[in-house]
């Protein structure tokens, strides 16, 4: 199992390049084939098939064989690490702000 | 206290929160600007100076990959009101810190709010920290939709 920081790191080097991120939140709209990103992006079909596999191995997409075409959705967990971090601080600060109020009690 | 979680929904990139507290906000400005009071309810801090572009840190455990230091900045200082700095960690989280300060006739209306949540990237990825700037929060939100 990756660690929280390797996972992170996956998601942040897969979504930094610009292709990889629209080709990214493209599948966000919804399931499509290789050929379908192919036409889309007007990428060739090798550089789109290996954004997929950085996106795939990050846990960002994954990939469907339908007859000869693999068709690739959003990973639904596949963002959680990031959006771990904001809740993280959610609970950061709510717990915090209990111990401002106790110390402003304490406080002449 | 009353606590109300004043995130909006299509702007998931800051978290925001009012704290109402039983305390007139001179007192609750010495427990934000008081380093030995900071210590207390927040996180050791060190190298605290209240100026406009000062430099401070605050230090937590070690952590795997973090050395526990959240590196600190201060942007807006405007006493008994507003405290505004910057809140980094590492070189994977640029963050800023607002508190906003409001009597009411109970105390003090303590707004807080937390924005910038665009994983800022490693370095050694050279040129990314500004593209994730630039994606904004509407990565995230989008993807809070998704998920």
């Amino acid at each position: 199992m990756m660690t929280a920081a390797a996972a992170e790191d996956r998601i942040f080097q897969a979504l930094v390049d610009p292709s990889r991120r629209a080709i990214f939140v493209s599948l966000t709209r919804g399931e499509a084939a290789v050929k379908d990103l192919t036409k889309r992006f007007d990428i060739s079909q090798p550089a789109i098939s290996q954004h997929l596999a950085t996106l795939k191995d990050a846990g960002l997409v994954s990939g469907r064989r339908e007859g000869r075409c693999v068709y690739y959705r959003v990973e639904p967990k596949g963002m959680k690490p990031l959006i771990d971090w904001v809740a993280h601080y959610r609970a950061f600060w709510t717990e915090h702000a209990d111990r401002l109020e106790r110390l402003l009690d304490r406080m002449a | 206290m009353s606590v109300t979680d004043t995130t909006a929904k299509e702007q998931s990139a800051a978290l925001a929160f009012e704290f109402d507290l039983r305390h007139p906000p001179e007192k609750v400005w010495r427990a934000l600007t008081d380093p030995v009071l900071l210590a207390e309810w927040l996180l050791p801090v060190a190298e605290l100076q209240l100026a406009h572009g000062a430099e401070f840190m605050f230090r937590t455990q070690l952590q795997p990959g973090w050395d526990g230091t959240v590196n600190c900045r201060f942007v807006e200082i405007e006493p008994l009101r507003k405290l505004k700095y910057t809140w980094v960690v590492g070189d994977f989280l640029d963050t800023v810190v607002t508190f906003t300060l409001t009597p009411i006739p109970t105390g003090t209306r303590l707004s807080l709010v937390q924005s910038g949540f665009t994983p800022a990237q490693k370095q050694n990825f050279g040129g990314a920290r500004y593209g994730w700037r630039m994606m904004g929060g509407k990565l995230v939100a989008l993807l809070e939709r998704t998920t």
